[in-house]
């Protein structure tokens, strides 16, 4: 069983992706995905990671990336990374 | 900008009013869409207003093959092509014949591209060059095997380069200087390719975008033609006019080669056809000792188109130096280590591009080049000899300009001023500004620590410093006045002033400020005198300009006198705090 994400990171998290998609008011749960947000494209999928990335310092792989359905499942990517990896 | 903060303003661009609107299109073997913001973001911060096309993914052939497709029915100004090392690399594995043959048939595939776009329209073509692959298969060796995936791209870019030489209205965009800039392993981020057929790690389009701008807007003619030049620590450490040509700095090697390095560069841009003008403050006897006798001067009397020195502000001059060589405000670059002259200049006269200096000399060329300031699409006989046609030009006229207001300016400035009596706190400063101060000294007397000491007790001495701050930063203590009580009158026995803060109604504000003394003090006239030395020119009529007359005249030593009653007080945009105040750096 996976630890659930802490709030900080969720919190964290809605920041990055406000910023990203420019959307002030958005609010991310742990099971939003991609079809919840209207802007949240393949184009910016891209950028979110790379944001998310270096706000925690971690540096995903390709298949993490791919494999990813939910913003829950990101924060729990985040939990289990050491940071400063790359 | 950032890559993010630059996506953000394309979202809320506001280009009406722009003053040129222009249309690019955008055709690439790698996902491209990122570019369209990013592009339209960049021209509009150079008042241009850009509608992008973005051709379909990897669709370059149909494209430029098809007179109906979507490229030529948007009838763009500019054609940017961007080709992927990535596309490349997959190209370079499947290659049936050996390397040579492979650049060859590139090369061609890339003329022919620009051939199919010439044959439909005028537009410029703007082609990238490969960024070099990290891949070096056969280590160093791969320089002396034509064979390795590594020298194929080099050969190739240098190809590309020799076929655009050939075809007019083609330029290179050196994709790969900037990638190498950057660092390629930074540069690269395989993973965005393969999940999105991004070319580079994303923060790094900007740059890219910034390429492609620069390019277009150089096609049109928006080139910079004279770089105006401050001289004292910008193209020179320290002041001529203090320090004397024995001690500024300057030099092939050591403490003076940052402003050697800097003249050689500006030298390159001058042989290149770009103009020189010099803007400073100083005598203009002074200004030109270090061109005609400095053995380490790299630029030359004749280098130099216009050449300004006087104690006129900046924004005058640079006005001035634009009218006699009879171009843009936006086609002038102005160079100078004073933030007090660059935010003069940005807001007296728009459109000039004043670039931030770095505060460490060392970095003076790095931060110019890093800004792309000169780009060009042409290069002819005709630039080789630009000064020479300039300066016949220039014999011919000598007009000064209508000018905007210098005061509104000074009054946005905010400037407070500290006037007191010596303390002992600010003694080795006063000293130091006694014993330095040679051009804005009346009399040059160089009182020791120790004697203002003895001033500061004596009842009939008045000796008073200043202080300067504004938003743009402390400047600290700038001025002294030493007066003395004799009988009636008020005798001013030094009056100095640091340069740095010529031209902002200090000494209007503290002659203001002797006045009112001698009026609380009951005196009935104000005296003054000054001593001639060969750096104190610039303050030989100091006097005169407040109403003094002159009293006596002999060998360069004058003697001058005014009323207190006649006095009229002189408007300043200064405002008197008390030298705590003033001392706090905003």
């Amino acid at each position: 069983m996976l630890t659930p994400p802490r709030p900080e990171i969720m919190e964290a998290l809605t920041a990055v992706f406000r910023e990203v998609l420019d959307e002030p008011a958005l609010t991310l749960r742990e099971d939003t995905t991609a079809d919840d947000v209207a802007s949240w494209d393949s184009l910016n999928h891209i950028d979110l990671i790379v944001a998310v990335e270096r706000k925690f310092k971690v540096k995903f792989t390709t298949r993490e990336i791919a494999s990813l359905r939910n913003v829950g499942e990101l924060a729990t990517l985040i939990q289990q990374k050491p940071a400063a990896q790359h | 900008m950032d890559y993010q903060a630059l996506l953000r303003e394309s979202k809320a661009l506001d280009t009406t009013g722009a003053s040129r609107s222009l249309k690019l299109a955008l055709l690439s073997d790698a996902a491209a869409q990122r570019m369209e913001p990013l592009l339209r973001t960049l021209f509009a911060c150079r008042d241009a207003d850009a509608r992008i096309y973005t051709a379909p993914f990897g669709n370059i052939e149909l494209e430029v093959c098809n007179s109906e497709s979507g490229l030529y029915q948007f009838q763009p100004d500019a054609i940017a092509i961007l080709n992927a090392i990535q596309s490349l690399r997959a190209d370079f594995s499947c290659r049936k014949g050996n390397a040579a043959a492979f650049v060859e048939e590139t090369v061609n595939r890339i003329v022919r591209i620009w051939e199919a776009i010439r044959s439909r329209t005028s537009a410029s073509i703007i082609q990238s060059n490969f960024v070099l692959p990290y891949e070096r298969c056969f280590g160093n060796f791969d320089h002396k095997v034509s064979e390795s995936f590594y020298a194929a791209v080099m050969n190739l870019n240098s190809r590309i380069a020799e076929a655009a030489k050939q075809h007019p209205g083609v330029f290179i965009n050196d994709v790969e200087s900037i990638a190498s800039w950057i660092g390629r392993r930074n540069w690269f981020d395989e993973r965005l390719w393969d999940m999105a057929k991004s070319f580079c790690s994303h923060e790094h389009l900007p740059a890219v975008a910034r390429n492609i701008v620069d390019i277009t807007l150089a096609a049109q003619g928006q080139v910079v033609k004279c770089v105006v030049l401050d001289l004292d620590n910008t193209l020179w450490g320290g002041v001529i006019g203090d320090d004397g040509l024995e001690h500024i700095q300057l030099s092939s090697h050591g403490d003076g080669e940052a402003f050697y390095r800097l003249q050689c560069y500006l030298r390159e841009l001058h042989r290149r056809g770009v103009l020189l003008a010099v803007c400073s403050k100083n005598d203009l006897r002074n200004a030109l000792l270090p061109f005609e006798k400095h053995p380490e001067m790299v630029l030359k009397r004749e280098d130099i188109t216009v050449f300004a020195a006087n104690w006129d502000d900046k924004a005058e001059n640079i006005r001035k130096i634009r009218e006699t060589l009879n171009i843009g405000f936006d086609s002038m670059v102005f160079l100078d280590d004073n933030p007090f002259e660059r935010d003069l200049v940005r807001e007296l006269v728009p459109g000039v591009i004043v670039p931030e200096l770095p505060s460490d000399s060392a970095d003076y060329v790095r931060a110019i080049c890093e800004l792309n300031l000169f780009e060009t699409t042409s290069f002819s006989a005709e630039d080789v000899r630009r000064t020479e046609l300039y300066q016949q030009e220039y014999k011919r006229r000598e007009k000064a300009a209508g000018y905007a207001s210098v005061e509104a300016f000074l009054e946005s400035l905010d400037m407070r001023i500290g006037v007191e009596r010596f303390d002992q706190f600010h003694l080795p400063r006063i000293a130091q500004l006694i014993q330095r101060s040679n051009q804005f000294n009346l009399t040059t007397r160089r009182i020791t620590e120790a004697e203002c000491e003895s001033l500061m007790k004596d009842s009939r001495w008045i000796p008073l410093y200043a202080t300067l701050s504004d938003r743009l930063g402390d400047h600290g203590l700038i001025s002294v006045v030493i007066m003395e009580k004799r009988d009636e009158t008020l005798a001013i026995h030094t009056w100095l002033m640091s340069c740095r803060v010529l031209a902002r109604g200090v000494e209007q504000f503290l002659m203001n400020t002797v006045f009112e003394e001698a009026k609380r003090l009951g005196l009935d006239q104000v005296s003054g005198e000054y001593i001639r030395t060969a750096k104190n020119e610039m303050v030989r009529e100091f006097f005169r300009q407040f109403g003094f007359s002159l009293t006596e005249e002999k060998d360069g030593h004058t003697r001058w006198a005014l009323r207190v009653g006649e006095y009229s007080p002189s408007k300043t945009f200064l405002r008197a705090v008390s030298d705590v105040e003033s001392a706090v750096t905003v």
